[in-house]
């Protein structure tokens, strides 16, 4: 700070100008972690009132129990509803099946393709390495149409492959793992790797992988967020239910049980559990992933 | 395998980038290519085609539909990123403070909306927005007694809505960015700074903006392509296009049109235009980062 | 450490998927949409598989409507997996019916109708919504007359008799002092018809009565009608301004059931399926509601309307034809059937010879003991037709953003004079015409008359 020589009494001395300045940014702070966990609460308390109960509070209905609420009048027949009667399990599992085959296939693809273009010289490299970067400007919806079209050609409609399929070429993945490639993998390894005569693929896998452990971790996440996420590519491929995953499944939800509020934010809550859960436990992995594109390529 | 040395390094980048190749040719190159021509044709679902020329892009000129559209699209993509990126920078520089305790929490917090898919945040807002009974209404007239209890939100505040559920959404998105690269700025500039005099505002104007430009246009354009190409919330939160179509986006029409209507060109059309449209952002953008790195 | 996480997910949920059958069900299957029908179908659909074999029972699947048709659509356009008998309501007919003949997805019923003289049976206007070039494709569900279903509780404690209203200018007036209670902002805090300008229902609703129509008889678009410019006009009177009695209760929200039951608007248009929904929704307005035909445009005007409308469809893509005929006439010219859906559902059949029933003429304890069946019946047979083209919902769309525009132009310039109304009407449903016009000009497979 500016230590002005005509300082007054009055002014706060500087420990006590730092304290304000502390709990004037944890106030901050705390005020944006309430705003932004609210929703959360709100979900949460909404999937485990009864219909009774929605309109009466606002989070949970209040009464004579411990803190003021009414623990006893908290259910979870929302949940069962849902596994019992409405078969949310499949869709569970359909989330859970195409957001980790598409994970996998997708890293798998693009580790492999990034590695390619960053330790390799060949003829066409560059090319290739234009397609790449050209194809990050693609838009995805304008793949729409055509793609369903050629979907429907191959007669792959309504079935896991015409989604998994075309989801496993990423080319930001591309970019990604050959920016990783390029900065983490000395050519060295890999040349006294070939000299002591080992096959290609050996290499990748036993000396290139593990190095590019935390980009893969990360990017195998990132895809399953995004997969698991995606509604508008299985409402477009899937027209039978039992293929549903949980966003598809969840926004009919809201069509016919549109007044079923309990029933909706329960549905709600086992769509972003799991992947909340997932962040919470791999963070690190996750943060470090998304942030590595931007922040040194 | 034991392969001559020669051939099989020669062979092996295609080999690895097979798999990537071949499904880039088939799902997203050839697509590419056919929606050239399908973007001339009219289709009553994938078997029915006609060829109609540049049709349906005179259409589109004409199209209110479209331009309510565009324009909803546009509006809504520049205010949420004026809106978002500013907090986020705040967000990240509060965060950033060296002494600060539960900072991982705090990112935790943060970042978790971000993991809502669209489709899920949607629904969630459009119990939350209801008239008389959601709870931003409830809560605000608690708070503030004046505010109409029957605010309403979703019939003829569609575009707000939309911009706070999206500011709920990315900033903390956008904050990790920041954080990142606000963690990579010299801690000797700063400090030097500091010796110098300057104060908080001076260093954050003249060391730490100009440090971290390039995550901010890099954020910056990520925010807006994203923006442009907004579907699933707005969908879920009205349930459609919404009341006299306040939440039609370019890519809500595009699927209106591909899907509901059948009309396979019309929405490769429409998503042309998008393409188009988002590739001149890219473009300003570069030749924007050109004229600061010239200067 | 996220590897083996995902990688553990990708294993154990791929043999999940591989060996969990895919729900194999025999028999043929039916789609269906609104809840009330598909529980009122069950009983039924029970008893008919109880004594049938396998391969002939049948497989009641309920579907969200919008999705009914993205999924009916999609087997006919692309081959994906369909019913064998369908429903399909009014509102999403209209792409199923695009092509012609040969193109519609549907089969012709015609031939079938004729032969088990089923043609004399049905009511006509009912049939008419179905028919396309003189051939029929469905089975109609129903006839959906309208009535005006208002709060009898708040009407009477008023001292208010609603036989002296024949006209919507006696609504206005007769029921008036209902609005006389003002809140501390001066706004009414009760309305009288539950109407805004984005109910799409209502407004269609009023249109019809009124004798406005979107379609001519060659399927050609006439937003601009003068009558329609009249509707309007009046319409929007009628929701902002000086003269203003209705606002808005939502159907099928937290807030608009709330507002209902608080009496914000006493009197909403009631097609008899909505009756059904209401019983559903809102069971303590029990007693308080009473039904009486809509007021007319003018005096000695039609009195009803007709809202919606479903009908029983035979994909051509479907297994066993004529098994799926003879459950839908099981299911749709049973005279028990009928009753027990009334019962539930509040829907009068469109086959006159039941209507004599004595279910019908039942006192119904939501509508304080009225005879709602036989009060829906009496104004059947006045149901105003429609024209059903695969651009209704397009149109009717045009119209309702036109009324928008003119209460906003209204709004703007505060002015709501007859005059300014009924121009600025004309001028925005020439532009909606205009802009229905060259939609369907452009399409070039929709079917179009010689």
């Amino acid at each position: 700070m500016n230590n002005s020589s005509n300082s007054t009494t009055s002014s706060p001395s500087p420990s006590a100008r730092r304290l304000l300045s502390h709990t004037l940014i944890h106030s901050v702070l705390i005020l944006a972690a309430i705003i932004t966990l609210i929703p959360f609460a709100w979900l949460l308390a909404s999937s485990i009132k009864t219909s009774a109960d929605f309109f009466t509070s606002v989070f949970l209905p209040t009464g004579t129990g411990w803190g003021g609420i009414a623990w006893d009048r908290l259910t979870l027949v929302h949940y069962e509803r849902l596994f019992l009667e409405l078969g949310i399990a499949r869709n569970l599992l359909n989330s859970f099946f195409i957001s980790s085959v598409t994970a996998l296939g997708a890293t798998l693809a693009a580790s492999m393709g990034g590695y390619a273009l960053a330790k390799f010289r060949f003829t066409g490299s560059s090319i290739v390495t234009s397609i790449v970067l050209a194809a990050l400007i693609i838009p995805a919806p304008l793949l729409l149409a055509p793609g369903y079209l050629f979907i429907y050609q191959l007669g792959l409609l309504d079935s896991y492959t015409g989604l998994l399929l075309p989801a496993m070429a990423p080319a930001f993945g591309v970019y990604l793992f050959r920016q990783a490639i390029w900065n983490s993998v000395p050519d060295e390894i890999l040349e006294s790797a070939r000299i002591d005569g080992a096959g290609e693929f050996r290499i990748f896998f036993t000396l290139v992988v593990p190095l590019m452990r935390p980009m893969i971790g990360a990017f195998l996440l990132i895809t399953f967020l995004g997969m698991w996420n995606n509604f508008i590519g299985p409402q477009v491929i899937f027209q039978s239910p039992e293929l549903f995953p949980l966003s598809v499944s969840i926004n009919q939800l809201k069509g016919v049980y549109s007044q079923d509020y309990g029933l909706i934010m329960a549905g709600t809550v086992i769509s972003i559990a799991p992947v909340l859960c997932l962040f919470l436990l791999l963070q690190r992995e996750f943060i470090s992933g998304l942030t590595a594109g931007a922040v040194k390529g | 395998m034991k392969l001559c040395a020669t051939s099989s390094v020669k062979a092996a980048p295609w080999l690895f980038l097979a798999p990537f190749l071949l499904i880039f040719g088939a799902f997203t190159a050839w697509p590419l290519a056919r929606s050239l021509v399908l973007a001339c044709q009219q289709t009553f679902g994938p078997t029915n085609t006609v060829f109609v020329g540049l049709d349906n892009f005179r259409f589109l000129l004409t199209d209110p539909l479209f331009w309510t559209a565009l324009q909803n699209t546009f509006v809504y993509a520049l205010s949420s990123v004026t809106l978002q990126l500013p907090l986020a920078l705040g967000l990240a520089l509060l965060l950033n403070r060296p002494s600060l305790r539960g900072r991982t929490l705090y990112r935790l917090i943060f970042f978790s909306p971000s993991l809502v898919g669209l489709v899920f945040a949607g629904i969630i807002f459009s119990i939350i927005f209801e008239k008389r009974t959601g709870l931003v209404n409830v809560g605000l007239h608690r708070l503030f007694p004046i505010f109409d209890l029957d605010f309403p939100w979703l019939q003829n505040y569609v575009m707000p809505a939309l911009i706070l559920a999206s500011l709920w959404m990315y900033v903390g998105f956008n904050m990790i960015y920041f954080l990142a690269a606000l963690q990579n700025v010299p801690r000797e500039l700063e400090e030097a700074a500091m010796i110098d005099g300057a104060n908080a505002w001076h260093r954050f104007r003249h060391i730490i903006l100009p440090e971290i430009k390039p995550v901010t246009s890099f954020v910056v354009l990520l925010s807006l392509i994203g923006s442009f190409q907004l579907f699933e919330l707005p969908w879920a939160l009205l349930s459609g296009p919404g009341p006299e179509n306040r939440g039609l986006t370019i890519v809500m029409y595009l699927y209106q049109t591909g899907f509901l209507t059948n009309d396979l060109g019309y929405a490769s059309a429409i998503g042309w235009v998008l393409a188009v449209i988002l590739f001149t952002l890219a473009l300003t953008q570069q030749w924007f980062n050109r004229k600061e790195t010239r200067s | 450490m996220g590897i083996w996480i995902i990688g553990l997910i990708a294993i154990i949920s791929t043999v999940l998927v591989f060996f969990l059958p895919r729900p194999q069900t025999q028999g043929k299957s039916f789609w269906t949409f609104a809840k009330p029908l598909y529980e009122n179908y069950q009983p039924v659909v029970t008893r008919w598989n109880e004594t049938r074999p396998p391969e002939e029972r049948i497989n009641m699947v309920h579907l969200q409507l919008q999705a009914l048709e993205r999924r009916l659509m999609s087997s006919f356009l692309s081959g994906t997996p369909g019913p064998d008998l369908v429903e399909v309501e009014r509102a999403t007919a209209g792409q199923a019916f695009r092509g012609g003949p040969q193109d519609i997805g549907l089969s012709d019923l015609t031939e079938r109708i004729r032969k088990e003289g089923l043609l004399e049976r049905i009511n006509p206007p009912s049939l008419a919504l179905w028919t396309r070039q003189g051939r029929i494709y469905g089975l109609p569900h129903d006839v959906h007359p309208v009535l005006l279903a208002y709060r009898a509780d708040i009407v009477e404690a008023a001292g208010i008799d609603v036989s002296e209203i024949e006209t919507w200018e006696d609504f206005s007036r007769i029921m008036a002092p209902l609005m006389a209670d003002r809140d501390d902002q001066g706004r009414p805090k009760r309305y009288l018809l539950n109407l805004w300008e984005t109910n799409t229902l209502a407004i269609e609703v009023l249109l019809l009565q009124a004798g406005g129509s979107l379609f001519n008889s060659d399927e050609q678009p006439t937003l601009d009608s003068d009558r329609n410019v009249h509707v309007v006009a009046t319409l929007v009177s009628w929701i902002a301004g000086p003269a203003r009695i209705a606002a808005d209760a939502p159907e099928y929200t937290a807030s608009g059931n709330s507002l209902k039951l608080q009496g914000f608007v006493i009197a909403s248009v009631m097609p008899d399926w909505l009756g059904g929904f209401w019983k559903g929704d809102m069971p303590s307005l029990s007693g308080k509601l009473k039904l009486m035909p809509l007021p007319a445009w003018e005096k000695g005007g039609l009195r009803t309307s007709v809202a919606g409308g479903t009908m029983l469809g035979l994909p051509k893509a479907g297994r066993n034809p004529d098994l799926a005929w003879e459950f839908a006439i099981h299911l749709y010219f049973n005279p028990d059937v009928a009753v027990a859906f009334y019962g539930k559902t509040g829907i009068i059949p469109p086959i006159p010879e039941f209507w004599s029933l004595p279910a019908f003429n039942a006192p119904d304890p939501y509508f304080s003991g009225q005879p709602a069946g036989q009060l829906f019946i009496q104004q059947a047979p006045y149901v105003p037709a429609r024209i059903n083209s695969p651009y209704y919902n397009f149109s009717l769309a045009c119209l309702t953003n036109a009324v928008g525009a003119v209460k906003q132009r209204a709004l703007d310039e505060n002015n709501f004079s007859s005059d300014f109304l009924s121009k600025t009407a004309a001028q925005e449903l020439a532009k909606a015409q205009a802009h229905v016009r060259r939609q369907m000009e452009r399409d070039l497979f929709v079917d179009k008359k010689e």
